[in-house]
């Protein structure tokens, strides 16, 4: 278990490395010397979905590294469940057909998974209903409320197409459960009207994982520029916090987080740029920036909230944020 | 953006020609003291006509037929003349109230219309809705439209940030008053569309106003579950009225403004005085949430409809004696009237649905648990199966067949209304053997569903391109025809309809005209032009099978290309030819596999030959490819089948 815990951790602060790199490190240090893992991601290299030259997306990338774990360890689950049940026909023939999927949650599951809530009264006939649904990482965005800030600011002050606001990844998380009016394109299909209808959504969080992965939309579609513009400043994000706007029969709702590790995108666009990342390691931050790693005071932590006029930093920003649950400590 | 047209959709209702009972719940109701009618607006999308006069068997006199979404309100306008309805399909329509016709469609709003109001003293009518407009019509403006004069003007109420699901005007048309998921209540003067006022004070959506004739007093029911009596003189409200315990949907005040008639998501209808509140009576306890309450032509009783289909009349109490019954204790639990004055029945509403494997067949289950069996292709119900197992039903049709989806199913109206597109689903994408398809008797045809419906449906369209080089019309579909009732509808995917008419109806020189208008070209080109749709290839590898000892071409892995609907049987002639017939030992082989292929005479036939298998699995000669796909590779990925020799 606690070697499972440090490779998530240890997936995380490579990611300002390339992939290469990260292949080597699963191959050689983190994990025992077994073949699977160094497929791991020549798999989808094949597909050239993670070309070596290619920009890409981090979160697209842990993403990707997280369920494609779990697919390996299901898979690998399924061989040995097979293994046992079959050797009858013992005929070396590929079939495709849908394996018995194995239901049982992984150790990425244990560790990266959370659960949210999500309610849906029907404006109709106001029937309430909710649905649970997993995730392993928290979108934390500009909410509605804080566009129309930000847009202000950006009009007022001529920023130029540099948009800039303040506010703080706690209060961004508060709007995550604001209420959300399904409407115009987007209506409800009830099942009790049997129709289209307006209804009114909120998330909750009802169960917190171990690892909390909190990915920043930095990127926002811009229709005047016709592309994505990388939005700066969702701000600060504390080193520690805890209270979620939880469900009623949320599992753990109290629970407490430190943060021990960022990727930090460095670059002004969305289609190209660096990541380099900050880690948590005995106490101290350590920088990763390809293969350079630096010690770095807590405080220059502040340097990646986006918020400072120096056009240098502010560029490099925090793009997702992993907090370790208090208590996680095994 | 905003600029890109919306694809336009084919859709139809499978249904009987006059369907006599609301299939759906009743939005709202109006009544014609005068001619002893009561008119209806249904979830089903038909407004229905009933008389209410005494010692009447069947009540129904008439359907208004012209809406394709719900109906939301009516007002009953002109001394019972005409009637104007607000629908989900995002109109308002005009109609001749005593003859049942539409006379005209208001396309301004951009959204379900929700509401209505009505100030009978000036006849005018404001309607409002999901778009959050409030658009203000004048009655007689409206009954002078005609084809060539259509243009109105309207003028209209802006400023509301949310929904607007309820209105109300005064008889004198000087206060209008707008509810919304805002929460607020917005007062305007609809004589110079000036905002009067904003009152706060409801905690949820707002879904019920009445206006007094003065305009001084407005009472309103919310999702909050409380009653507000409000003074627009003093900006303020009066008292909070409690007595549903869930949201308020419906109200109805008594002449004076003494009594308000409540109803609601607790399915009671409870009258309370709007001076002392302390004072209510639980009237009556529908099995419903109630949508809409119209008194009787006395007064004496009111009209309640509901989220189900049947309306029912409750004799109400009389009003000096609320106070008695409340002196004796009277409380919830017990209701004034436990049984209606009359019941107007409607019919079940369909409720669940599920598409067989053919993609052709699809049994449904309704509110009152009848389970039926319908032909989407021939837009007919084949049987009524009565109250058995639904389930169990769909179980029994199962049928190991694949075919692609080619269209949408819809139960918002209660009836079954059947999508044609070319979004996810393309109409156009399922071909099957006409043999197959019970159409024909002769091998070797193929039919594609989508378009062969698509003829049915517009066959009485004079389209000036349906004539052949002799000038003769040409019929497009040569195997069915459809009901001629089927009410035909054409629409923006997701949204607005454009125009709707009779399959029957097709023929007529204006409704001609419209269909070129409206038609889509895609529609056109199969139906009209009778352009085959595209085919669907499938790739397949094909391989020998582990078992077979051939000795060449053992790796070789041959990549084919077939239409998705081929059977097995032909790989398998394939086989005989290309491969064992074609490249093997003699030529004398390759020559009799040919023959068997064309003239099926003498030799065996390939299948006897050959035998195909997928995963291990030998696969029945008549099984498609798609479903063999579907239903033994299980994936859409390197879809490979094996071939065994049987007989050289």
């Amino acid at each position: 278990m606690s070697i499972c815990q440090d490779l998530g951790l240890n997936f995380q602060h490579r990611m300002g490395a390339n992939i290469s790199q990260l292949e080597r490190d699963i191959g050689s240090e983190q994990f025992p010397p077994n073949e699977h893992y160094f497929g791991l991601v020549n798999v989808e290299k094949g597909k050239e979905e993670f070309d070596n030259y290619m920009q890409q997306d981090a979160h697209e990338f842990l993403n990707f590294l997280i369920n494609h774990i779990n697919e390996i360890i299901l898979a690998e689950r399924n061989q040995s469940t097979l293994k046992v049940q079959k050797n009858a026909s013992g005929e070396n023939v590929t079939c495709n057909g849908t394996a018995p999927q194995n239901a049982e949650p992984t150790w990425v599951h244990e560790i990266f998974q959370g659960t949210l809530t999500s309610e849906t009264r029907c404006l109709n006939c106001e029937t309430v209903s909710s649905k649970d649904e997993h995730f392993f990482d928290l979108q934390v965005s500009n909410c509605y409320r804080f566009n129309l800030i930000y847009k202000y600011v950006g009009e007022s002050y001529g920023f130029g197409g540099r948009w800039s606001w303040n506010t703080s990844i706690t209060h961004c998380l508060k709007c995550f459960s604001d209420t959300e009016t399904l409407c115009n394109d987007n209506k409800f299909k009830c099942d009790n009207c049997s129709s289209y209808q307006e209804a009114q959504k909120r998330m909750r969080v009802k169960k917190l994982p171990l690892i909390l992965a909190l990915h920043l939309k930095r990127f926002k579609y811009m229709e005047q520029y016709n592309r994505h513009i990388k939005v700066d400043g969702i701000g600060r994000f504390p080193l520690g916090w805890g209270c979620f706007n939880t469900s009623d029969d949320a599992v753990n709702p109290d629970r407490l987080y430190d943060l021990v590790a960022v990727v930090v995108h460095c670059g002004s666009g969305p289609n190209r740029g660096h990541y380099i990342s900050i880690v948590k390691s005995h106490g101290f931050w350590l920088l990763f920036d390809d293969d350079m790693v630096d010690k770095i005071d807590a405080s220059a932590i502040e340097d990646f909230y986006g918020l400072t006029s120096d056009i240098q930093k502010s560029s490099e920003t925090g793009y997702i944020l992993f907090y370790q649950s208090r208590d996680a400590s095994c | 953006m905003g600029t890109m047209r919306k694809k336009t959709q084919v859709s139809f209702v499978i249904r009987d020609e006059e369907e006599r009972r609301h299939k759906n719940g009743v939005s709202s109701l109006q009544l014609d003291p005068i001619q002893g009618r009561l008119y209806s607006a249904g979830r089903d999308g038909i407004i229905r006509v009933w008389s209410t006069a005494t010692g009447v068997q069947d009540r129904y006199i008439q359907s208004m037929e012209h809406h394709t979404d719900w109906v939301n309100d009516i007002v009953l306008c002109c001394g019972g003349k005409n009637l104007i309805s607000a629908s989900s399909d995002t109109t308002v329509k005009v109609w001749n109230a005593p003859k049942g016709f539409c006379m005209s469609t208001l396309r301004t709003h951009k959204d379900y219309v929700r509401t209505l109001a009505y100030a009978k003293d000036k006849e005018q009518v404001a309607s409002a809705g999901l778009d959050r407009a409030i658009f203000l019509w004048d009655v007689n403006t409206l009954t002078a439209l005609t084809a060539s004069n259509n243009t109105v003007t309207t003028s209209s109420l802006v400023g509301n940030k949310e929904s607007i699901y309820s209105l109300a005007m005064n008889p004198p048309g000087t206060i209008l008053v707008s509810g919304s998921t805002e929460k607020v209540l917005r007062v305007w003067d609809p004589r110079n569309c000036s905002r009067l006022m904003k009152l706060k004070g409801h905690a949820d959506n707002v879904k019920a106003l009445v206006v007094s004739r003065d305009g001084t007093q407005c009472v309103s029911g919310s999702s909050d579950g409380t009653i507000k009596l409000w003074s627009l003189s003093q900006q303020r409200c009066v008292s909070t009225i409690r007595v549903h315990s869930e949201a308020v949907w419906a109200l109805l005040a008594t002449e004076n403004f003494s009594h308000i008639i409540s109803g609601g998501r607790d399915r009671l209808v409870i009258i309370t005085e709007l001076r002392n509140p302390d004072n209510f009576i639980v009237v009556c306890e529908e099995t419903a949430p109630i949508l809409k309450l119209c008194f009787t032509a006395d007064q004496t009783g009111v009209w309640v409809s509901t989220s189900e289909s049947d309306i029912r009349c409750w004799k109400l109490p009389p009003l000096n004696s609320l106070e008695l019954y409340n002196q004796n204790n009277y409380n919830t639990n017990n209701v004034y009237q436990t049984q209606p004055l009359h019941n107007i029945p409607g019919g079940p509403a369909i409720k669940h649905y599920t598409v067989l494997n053919d993609k052709r067949h699809v049994v449904t289950k309704d509110t009152a648990n009848n389970v039926a069996l319908y032909d989407v292709l021939k837009a007919s119900k084949l049987e009524d199966l009565g109250e058995v197992d639904y389930e169990e039903e769909v179980k029994k049709r199962f049928k190991m067949v694949y075919v692609p989806n080619w269209f949408n199913v819809d139960l918002k109206t209660g009836m079954l209304t059947i999508h044609l597109g070319q979004d996810e689903t393309d109409c156009l994408s399922a071909w099957v053997s006409a043999k197959e398809a019970g159409l024909t008797t002769e091998n070797d045809q193929k039919v594609n569903f989508g378009a062969l419906l698509l003829q049915a449906l517009l066959d009485h369209w004079n389209h000036p391109n349906r004539v052949n080089e002799a000038g003769q019309r040409v019929i497009g579909n040569s195997y069915f025809s459809v009901p001629l009732h089927t009410p035909l509808i054409f629409s923006e995917v997701g949204g607005r309809t454009l125009y709707r008419l009779q399959v029957g109806d097709a023929g007529g020189e204006t409704e001609g005209n419209l269909l070129v208008e409206t038609v889509p070209s895609w529609v056109v080109d199969v139906a009209i032009e009778m352009a085959a749709p595209k085919l669907n290839k499938l790739p397949f590898y094909l391989l020998p099978h582990s078992s077979c000892q051939s000795k060449q071409d053992r790796q070789k892995k041959d990549r084919l290309v077939a239409n998705d609907f081929i059977q097995c049987r032909k790989v398998a002639e394939h086989v005989v030819e290309k491969i064992v017939g074609g490249g093997d030992v003699n030529g004398a082989s390759a020559g009799s596999g040919r023959a068997s292929a064309n003239e099926d005479s003498g030799n065996d036939a390939p299948e006897e030959r050959v035998e195909l298998l997928c995963c291990d699995q030998v696969l029945d000669p008549n099984m498609d490819l798609r479903t063999v796909r579907h239903f033994i590779w299980k994936s859409n990925v390197e879809f490979t089948l094996h071939y065994r020799v049987l007989k050289q």
